[in-house]
């Protein structure tokens, strides 16, 4: 018995699934290609941040910026800017009424930022602050 | 031929299906880029349910690479691990200088009490030498008790005390000549700071910092606790004592049979005898971090650093015991309750408090003498408030020259 008639060759089957697979896996490869092109890496972290108006930090005032990790004080006679990152290991420092404290060893600096307590030993850092022409207060913690 | 290409298409699609589906597969990195590293390092990827190891060890600043050690920015767990410091345990004392160690850190100066790692690579916590000595002295092995061999060779290059000694060597038991000493060491070491724990969990302790500052008595250490504290319960320090004895005539270690059922069975020394301080308190509300940890010389015997005794707090019929105050912010003793968080709100230890002092002008720093002349102590790991009184005007008709432990256990022990 003879076998039923085919509308595709057996040739022309294996042919086409060849080329069939190779497109897919051309085109798997090139999925994968273009997946790692586009890879982006974590942004950095801003260095410039925009604290709005002046007037915003009246003599006396001390106010933290969290998302810059800072400290913007006016203490009557000048305005800037302390890192609360602390010198020692890099905790976050906390203000307390007459000056600063680390919560994780116990560091104390005065509200100039030098170091009243250690275990650190260098002062926090003093960050740039710049007024724009129409009023507002950029921090630079780069 | 086209048959061998169609099969190798085939093989190619395969590969590259796999490869794909693979790399979708694997998990979204959680990156976190620690203050004091400034490095990203992918550990939260899947750490991330970890609670906080210690309040002075936040995650935000330290990350995790700079303790454990690991392949920051690897995904796949056997990989990440690979170049982990000590397992699980930065702590263990073969890696604690690369985990723990950096002069900011726990390898900081000696005049500023932050040389914590050199303390406890020379305490006879980890050197085990005075055990060694007994047993050496008294098979013959060596002329007097003066230690010469410790667990792993240690030295020490700024001798304090009077009884502080240079350096030792590694004791090796296959080296010795006498059986009994060959003996001690194959059965007897497994009571220092990097010994193996028992199997029981009653002796479930890691190695190294963590033996202590880790607390996991009772635990199953397959699943260790992500902490460190200060506030370390005396089931901690049982891990290790009164877990039983050992048999001098046979040089084994015999663990205790019973179960205690109270804490004051749970001191074990059979033939003691405890006051209630000694079983109401925990361990370190007495012993201090020098006695515990050393105070930086290599010594023969633990008795050359154990030196608290009830006269240090109660003081003797004709003395009250010795005082100070608290000079500053910078005080050790301030620095030292500012480590133990239990401590932070209950207890409130400020400048111009007056505390007891040990002997050697170690601040005892969870005292306090009240404006009536008694006085206090706060319960490091319990946060509880313990009032006493000095012995000088209690009706307490101890002699002049009975002033050790021995005589006021003889009148005040406990009943057992």
């Amino acid at each position: 018995m003879e076998p039923p008639n085919s509308a595709i060759s057996r040739r022309s089957f294996l042919n086409l699934s060849w080329k069939a697979l190779l497109g897919l896996s051309g085109l798997l490869g090139l999925g994968g290609l273009l997946q790692y092109l586009g890879y982006q890496t974590e942004p950095s972290p801003p260095t410039k941040f925009n604290l709005g108006d002046i007037s915003n930090y009246p003599p006396g005032s001390r106010i933290i910026v969290p998302e810059a990790q800072a400290i913007v004080q006016n203490d009557s006679q000048a305005l800037w800017a302390l890192s609360l990152v602390c010198p020692h290991l890099g905790c976050t420092i906390e203000p307390v009424e007459d000056g600063f404290a680390c919560p994780c060893h116990g560091s104390k600096f005065y509200l100039n930022g030098a170091v009243r307590t250690g275990p650190a030993n260098k002062p926090m850092t003093e960050q740039r602050l710049e007024e724009t022409a129409d009023g507002k207060l950029i921090l630079h913690t780069d | 031929m086209r048959k061998l290409s169609v099969l190798a298409s085939i093989v190619l699609f395969l590969a590259v299906l796999i490869t794909f589906w693979a790399a979708q597969r694997g998990p979204k990195p959680v990156e976190l880029i620690p203050t004091l590293t400034g490095k990203p390092e992918y550990c939260l990827t899947c750490h991330a349910d970890l609670p906080e190891i210690s309040p002075a060890h936040p995650i935000n600043a330290f990350g995790c690479i700079i303790c454990h050690g690991g392949e920051p920015l690897a995904l796949e767990a056997d990989l990440a691990h690979s170049t982990m410091r000590g397992g699980r345990n930065p702590s263990d004392l073969v890696v604690v200088e690369a985990s723990c160690g950096g002069t900011d850190c726990h390898s900081g100066p000696l005049e500023d009490q932050r040389d914590h790692i050199h303390r406890i690579l020379t305490s006879v916590q980890s050197t085990y030498a005075g055990a060694i000595a007994n047993i050496r002295y008294t098979f013959g092995a060596q002329p007097d008790l003066i230690a010469r061999l410790g667990i792993s060779a240690v030295q020490d290059d700024l001798i304090v005390t009077s009884t502080g000694i240079p350096s030792l060597a590694a004791f090796d038991p296959t080296q010795e000549t006498s059986a009994a000493v060959q003996s001690f060491g194959g059965n007897c070491l497994n009571c220092h700071l990097s010994a193996k724990p028992g199997e029981d969990s009653a002796y479930a302790r890691l190695a190294g910092c963590a033996a202590c500052h880790t607390p996991t008595a009772g635990t199953n250490l397959e699943s260790p606790i992500h902490q460190l504290t200060t506030s370390i319960p005396y089931t901690q320090c049982n891990t290790c004592h009164n877990r039983g004895n050992y048999d001098l005539r046979s040089l084994t270690f015999v663990p205790r049979q019973d179960t205690p059922t109270s804490r004051f069975e749970a001191y074990y020394q059979p033939i003691a005898q405890f006051v209630r301080c000694e079983w109401t308190l925990d361990c370190i509300d007495c012993h201090t971090r020098t006695e515990a940890m050393g105070d930086g010389d290599i010594h023969s015997s633990k008795k050359e650093i154990q030196y608290i005794q009830c006269r240090t707090c109660h003081g003797t019929i004709e003395e009250l015991p010795q005082i100070q105050r608290v000079s500053g912010l910078d005080d050790l003793a301030i620095r030292l309750a500012f480590l133990n968080r239990n401590a932070t709100e209950t207890w409130n230890l400020k400048s111009g408090d007056i505390i007891l002092v040990a002997r050697q002008g170690e601040p005892l720093w969870n005292t306090r003498l009240l404006p009536d002349g008694s006085y206090e102590l706060f319960g490091k790991a319990t946060g509880q408030i313990f009032p006493f009184r000095p012995v000088k005007g209690s009706s307490c008709q101890q002699k002049a020259d009975e002033q050790g432990s021995q005589f006021c256990h003889a009148c005040h022990q406990e009943k057992r």
